[in-house]
């Protein structure tokens, strides 16, 4: 396929994932404000913050204390990860993005497909933000979760599992990965404190990831860090495992070049491998907090590095290499 | 008049209604239906019964409430909106997509109306396909004096670079949408797009939107089917190809932000072809590649939906980023075709359509089956005359302009517009043409509520391959959905609705 179509899968993938990763982190978050005090509040605030990569709303850096966010009210803060246009991270912005890359790829897209992703994005920007911040501002990110995963659903029932679909499948595990060890590394970093660690559980986290039922199910009612990271690392059922996403990664990878899963493996099989291995050692269940960010900081590079590796191999290749023999 | 045939001026010409005759015939649903006799009406005979095509119409649309219609006029929206059936509107800070306004009613026209139509179609785009031909070999036409030299050469659209080459099939032409309005003088021609015309998806679209809006009416009038129309054009492309392998055929838009994405993205993806981008695309060796994942692959049919001056930064404009630098220079090798050629737009300049019936003689030893547009040409001092002394009466149109853009409609301007466009005319007289205001036929639309008559155009297409052409019975048929406006173009306030080309 077209290299350039192949690149807009991949990110249509990623932008969606993305744009539900958010929504997931939000929807926690928002539920939140309903009970919880506002110190606790703003430990949730941060962490949503810092899983995203973002800073809260006129401020430059990350800020290291959750007070800084005592300081911003919370539909400000939501809605810079909502519907900020002006915010390239935001739910609208990416829906937006994950919209232009479908349409580059029309030809190649089943209409259900492109018609769910679209009525979806319809649905989202015309939204009465305001009355929905104030009425019942979780009801809105749930509705957006309901229609992207809708939208993952449709991609699954109709979309011919060839190079296009593989992209797309690709794009949304290496961001599924990142993000993941992103999530995982921010809740271990801000939830050193006692304060923090009472407000961050476990039993949080698993809801975040969507994860608590089936926790409860295949574990214990009984939450403890161990199993939990278990969980969210190392366990090959669960789709927000890491190793679960680097396995649909090998798997994908695998079917768009066969040739460079084999010895020689080519470099994003390789790189892939390496994660894979590196999830599998890992013992960061009964590591240290300062081990366990330092792994879920290296998984983030290393799959910053996989993105990297891919567009290289297949999109942005030299001519000489790209010429038939 | 053979049984059977259509011949122009014979369908409801003439028969004037007397004043008050015709709303008083018409059905209820009808009530704010203008039959005005200066139109001609694609659905009422001028005594307000319903034309023999649209009788089931009619009566279908008699039996429906004005919410029921709304609803269906929802409907189709709806769908248009979410399947993104759009086009781009390029602002001065911002560009728009747009869902191009479909109407819910239907245009039926009879099956005899369209042979005529269709034959008329065949017959010109032969002649015109032998023209640019000749232009750029003998040039026998232009010795003949059948064309002025000067209006050739001194078109923006002649290609230098296509003196002499040879083109495959010598098919210069394998997508054409003509431009066809009516009045009660018959069917004419208004415009032939020979370069990259556009609308044919929405035409696909209409006719999905109107089998699901009205299933049992399509049923009973046993319509034309226009569904195969992208079978064709794959066939059409492909026979002008190598026919020693399969040949990898290719669409080249300019990208998502072009007024016609929607229809690139719509085609490629209903022929199975790649649609590439100018970024996507390299020249190696004379030979056209495209950059796929597994490598470069090469194209071997191209059909190119961008203008000749974006091709090639080489050959061409030297700043397009669009297209790929060499690429005519494979198109001149022999390794790629490129549809349609570089250069047809000699054919479809504006000055050079009032000479179409004289290059349908002299190519085809034929009468002209379709009529042209009375046209005045400001080049000549004549027609500059006539056009300034009339300009409160006349459409006066630049050369090479498109899409309704840069056109003073006379009756409509007002004084100090139309002193402005005069002394546009006498400055550059050779960049005008003028005609009259034609009165547009008018068909019903469904409009803030109710069935009122809007005027209408049609563009059909026609698609000419190794094998012989081939016209798809219906067409883009435009609606100027304003009320009283006469200029259908999506981008200046027009729709679309389906035409239904019916037996009996």
């Amino acid at each position: 396929m077209l290299a350039r179509v192949a690149a807009d899968f991949y990110w249509l993938g990623r932008y969606v994932e993305r744009t539900e990763h958010t929504g997931r982190l939000l929807q926690y978050q928002l539920t939140r404000l309903v009970d919880r005090p506002a110190d606790e509040l703003a430990i949730g605030w941060q962490a949503v913050y810092r899983a995203l990569g973002q800073f809260p709303p006129g401020v430059s850096a990350d800020p290291d204390e959750a007070e800084t966010y005592l300081m911003v009210d919370a539909y400000t803060l939501a809605g810079s990860l909502v519907e900020e246009g002006s915010n390239p991270a935001s739910m609208l912005s990416c829906w937006e993005r994950a919209r232009e890359n479908a349409r580059h790829v029309r030809p190649q897209l089943p209409l259900p497909v492109w018609t769910c992703l679209n009525q979806g994005y319809l649905w989202m920007r015309d939204s009465d933000f305001a009355g929905a911040w104030s009425k019942a501002p979780a009801a809105l990110v749930r509705e957006a979760i309901d229609r992207l995963r809708l939208f993952a659903g449709v991609v699954d029932a109709v979309m011919y599992q060839d190079d296009a679909w593989r992209f797309l499948e690709l794009g949304r595990f290496v961001e599924r990965t990142q993000a993941q060890a992103a999530l995982l590394g921010a809740w271990v970093e801000i939830g050193r404190g006692d304060r923090a660690a009472s407000t961050l559980s476990w039993a949080d986290l698993l809801r975040v990831c969507g994860a608590y039922e089936v926790y409860c199910r295949s574990r214990s009612m009984e939450v403890q860090r161990e199993a939990v990271l278990h969980l969210l690392i190392r366990d090959p059922g669960f789709p927000r495992s890491l190793r679960f996403a680097v396995q649909r990664i090998d798997e994908m990878l695998a079917g768009i070049d066969p040739v460079g899963a084999r010895s020689p493996l080519a470099p994003p099989h390789r790189m892939t491998l390496h994660l894979a291995a590196a999830i599998e050692v890992e013992t960061t269940e009964a590591s240290g907090e300062r081990d366990s960010i330092d792994f879920f900081r290296s998984i983030g590079n290393d799959s910053r590095s996989l993105h990297a590796l891919t567009m290289a191999a297949y999109v942005d290749y030299s001519l000489a290499e790209g010429l038939p023999a | 008049m053979n049984r059977g045939v259509y011949e122009p001026g014979t369908s409801g010409h003439g028969g004037i209604a007397p004043p008050g005759a015709a709303a008083g015939g018409l059905p209820e649903a009808f009530a704010k239906y203008d039959l005005d006799p200066v139109f001609y009406d694609e659905t009422f005979e001028p005594d307000g019964s319903p034309r023999k095509a649209s009788r089931r119409l009619i009566a279908a649309l008699a039996e429906l409430a004005p919410e029921d219609l709304a609803k269906l006029q929802d409907g189709v929206y709806r769908r248009f909106l979410y399947e993104g059936i759009t086009f781009t509107v390029l602002g001065a800070d911002e560009v728009t997509e747009q869902i191009i306004p479909i109407d819910c009613v239907p245009r039926p026209l009879k099956a005899m109306e369209w042979d005529y139509i269709e034959r008329g179609l065949k017959q010109r785009l032969a002649a015109l396909n032998l023209f640019i031909r000749d232009v750029y070999h003998e040039g026998r036409s232009l010795r003949d004096k059948v064309v002025p030299i000067d209006l050739v050469l001194g078109c923006s659209q002649y290609r230098l670079e296509m003196r002499g080459m040879k083109v495959p099939h010598d098919v210069y032409v394998a997508v054409c949408g003509t431009d066809i309005v009516r009045t009660h003088d018959g069917f004419a021609v208004l415009e032939d797009n020979l370069r990259v015309p556009s609308g044919v998806s929405y035409m696909l679209a209409c006719r999905n939107a109107m089998k699901g809006a009205f299933p049992e009416l399509y049923r009973a009038h046993q319509v034309r089917e226009v569904a195969d129309y992208t079978e064709r054009l794959y066939s059409t492309l492909a026979s002008l190809g190598p026919s020693s392998r399969v040949p990898r055929v290719a669409m080249l838009t300019p990208g998502m932000y072009n007024s016609a994405y929607y229809e690139h993205a719509f085609l490629a993806g209903e022929m199975g072809i790649d649609l590439v981008e100018g970024r996507d695309l390299i020249v190696r060796d004379a030979v056209l590649y495209a950059s796929t994942t597994a490598g470069l692959r090469r194209i071997d049919v191209l059909y190119r939906r961008i203008d000749d001056d974006f091709l090639d930064p080489v050959t061409f404009r030297g700043d397009s980023v669009l297209g790929a630098a060499g690429m005519f220079h494979a198109y001149r090798a022999g390794n790629l075709v490129l549809v349609n050629a570089p250069g047809t737009g000699v054919a479809d300049d504006k000055g050079l359509y009032a000479y179409v019936p004289r290059i349908i003689r002299y190519f085809l030893g034929e009468e002209p089956i379709l009529a042209n547009v009375e046209t005045h040409l400001c080049r000549e001092p004549e027609g500059l005359a006539y056009t300034l002394e009339h300009l409160d009466e006349l459409v006066v149109k630049e050369v090479g302009g498109a899409g309704g853009y840069g056109m003073l409609v006379g009756p409509h301007a007002s004084a100090a517009e139309r002193a402005e466009y005069a002394e546009r005319l006498r400055a550059d007289p050779a960049n005008f043409i003028s005609q009259p205001v034609l009165a547009l036929s008018r068909a019903p639309c469904f409009v803030d509520g109710s069935l009122e008559p809007r005027h209408v155009d049609l563009r059909p297409f026609v698609l000419q391959g190794r094998d012989g052409s081939h016209v798809v019975p219906g067409g883009f048929c435009r609606v100027a959905l304003r009320r009283g406006s006469l200029v259908v173009n999506s981008s200046q306030g027009g729709g679309c609705k389906d035409l239904w080309v019916v037996d009996g």
